[in-house]
Order: C-alpha cells, then sequence, then structure tokens
C-alpha cells in the first residue's frame, strides 16, 4: 500500500469497496449491538457480568 | 477494509481467550474475595442490601465468556481503526499497531479512569449512574484528545527521540495531575486503602496487557514488517 495515502483516502476507498447495502447492514449491526448494550442493564444479565465489570474497570454500582 | 477488520477479529479473540484465562484464574476469584469481605468485614452494611440476582457460578462463566467478547469488540475496533486511521497513525508498520492500541486504551480506559477509577468490589460510587454515563462518554472522548494531541505533537517536534517525548508529555501530566483534582466520587467500602491501590493496579495492568496482546497480534497476524515502509515525514525527520 501507498504511504502517501491519507484517511481521506481509506475513507474514499471503503466508500468504493462497499456497496450501500453493506454499509447499511453493518450500521444496522452495530447500532443493534448498541441497543443490546442498553439490554444488559437488566438486573440478571447485569450482575452475572459483576466481576468482569469490575476487572475491566467499568462498574455501574 | 475486509482483510484488515478480520485480522482485527481474529487479534481479538486470540486476545480474549488469554483475557478470559485472566479473568477466571485471577479477576474472579479476587473479585469475589473481596467483595465477601466487604460484605462481611465491612460495617453498617446489611446483607440484604448487596444480595445478586444470580448464583456465584454464572457470574463467573458469563464473567469469563465477557472476558472473551470483550477482547473480540476490541480487537475488531482496533482492526476497524486501523483500516481508516492508519495513514494518520505515527511509526512504521512494526510500531503502528502498538500506537494505536495505545490510543485505544487511552480512549477507552485511561480517560475515564481519569475522574471514574477502577472501583473493588464493596466501593460504592455516589454519583448516580445516569450521570456516570455521560460522565463516562465526554471522559472516552477526552481520552481521544489526547491521543490525538500526543499524536500532532509528535510530528511537530524535529526529531524521534524529541517526538516521543513531547507526544507523551500531554498524556502523562493529565494521568498525573486530573486524578487529583478531581473530587473522589467513591466511597473506601471498608476495604484498606493498599488492597484497593493493589486492586487497581490489577485493573490497570490487565486493560493494558489486553490492547499489548491485540497490537501484537494484530501485527503477528498481518504482513511481515519491512524497513523500507518509513512514511515520507518520517524520512525527512
Amino acid at each position: 500500500m501507498s504511504q502517501t495515502e491519507t484517511v481521506h483516502d481509506r475513507i474514499e476507498q471503503a466508500r468504493t469497496e462497499l456497496t450501500p447495502t453493506q454499509i447499511a447492514v453493518g450500521l444496522a449491526l452495530a447500532a443493534s449491538l448498541g441497543f443490546v448494550l442498553m439490554f444488559l442493564q437488566d438486573p440478571m444479565v447485569h450482575d452475572a457480568m459483576h466481576t468482569f465489570r469490575h476487572g475491566a474497570g467499568i462498574t455501574c454500582h | 477494509m475486509w482483510p484488515t477488520l478480520k485480522r482485527g477479529v481474529a487479534a481479538g479473540g486470540l486476545v480474549g481467550v488469554v483475557y478470559g484465562l485472566f479473568t477466571a484464574v485471577v479477576v474472579h476469584p479476587l473479585t469475589a474475595s473481596l467483595a465477601e469481605i466487604a460484605h462481611h468485614g465491612g460495617h453498617g452494611h446489611d446483607a440484604g442490601a448487596h444480595s445478586h440476582a444470580v448464583s456465584e457460578t454464572t457470574t463467573a462463566v458469563v464473567s469469563v465468556g465477557s472476558g472473551v467478547l470483550w477482547g473480540i469488540f476490541l480487537g475488531a475496533a482496533l482492526g476497524l481503526a486501523y483500516y481508516f486511521l492508519e495513514p494518520a497513525v505515527p511509526g512504521s508498520s512494526a510500531t503502528r499497531p502498538y500506537v494505536l492500541a495505545g490510543a485505544g486504551f487511552l480512549t477507552v480506559s485511561v480517560g475515564p479512569w481519569l475522574a471514574l477509577p477502577p472501583v473493588a468490589p464493596g466501593m460504592e460510587h455516589q454519583l448516580a449512574a445516569s450521570t456516570r454515563l455521560v460522565l463516562y462518554a465526554g471522559l472516552m472522548l477526552a481520552g481521544a484528545v489526547l491521543a490525538v494531541l500526543g499524536t500532532a505533537l509528535y510530528r511537530r517536534a524535529g526529531d524521534r527521540r524529541r517526538g516521543v517525548a513531547a507526544g507523551l508529555a500531554p498524556i502523562v501530566a493529565a494521568v498525573a495531575v486530573v486524578p487529583l483534582l478531581t473530587p473522589t466520587v467513591v466511597t473506601a467500602g471498608g476495604l484498606s486503602t493498599d488492597l484497593v491501590a493493589a486492586y487497581r493496579g490489577l485493573v490497570v495492568f490487565g486493560q493494558a496487557g489486553l490492547w499489548f496482546g491485540l497490537a501484537t497480534a494484530f501485527r503477528w497476524l498481518g504482513p511481515a514488517p519491512t524497513n523500507l515502509d518509513l512514511t515520507p515525514h518520517e524520512t525527512q525527520i
């Protein structure tokens, strides 16, 4: 890969490489993952991840 | 884009398994034991206040599994970010994954920890969860800004060694100063200061190790690095 590339080139490259459908599917997946993360606030799931959250330095209680 | 993303996910899978084992062998037993101490040794806590919705075993299994998924998630994020940001990341093809992983660590963990330090079990946050969520997002942004600022200062400096020093300066300064300026937002929860410090050290070690492992695996899975691929900018200095 050429070393004179810029971040802008990469964005353009992604635009030509990916079809609009692929981009839409990717964004939908990311949004749904975000939604699931919110859903994980549910006490049962939330508590089950308890030690992991402490270990990762992300705590909610 | 696809090969880079795939490489990130593969690196995340490898490192996620190791991090899951670390969670199983070190973090989970330690956290569970500290929770015991905090519940029974602390005063003023009634047992009911800390009862959990699920069993101990479920917590262990899900926490270890979450460790694996955490590795995969961060690996995918690293791969995707690497695809887009590689031209802007300083260093050779061998060091760039480490620089980007460092920026990731700064954004995902160190930034939020500046005001919301890792807590051991039994310690309580004094701010409401909704306040912390907003604060968390803002601090992640601050971490990312620090990474960008460090990169800009690196590029402005004349040579490589001075560049590294200039780039690290604002990050080291923020890590040293900001926690002293921000108010304490957690209660000690009956654990000694030493124990809390040791626990925090373990959390920092775990997350830093995770990012270091991701960068190593990401580089290892990629094309063999050559010495001839310095950016034009670096050939000048």
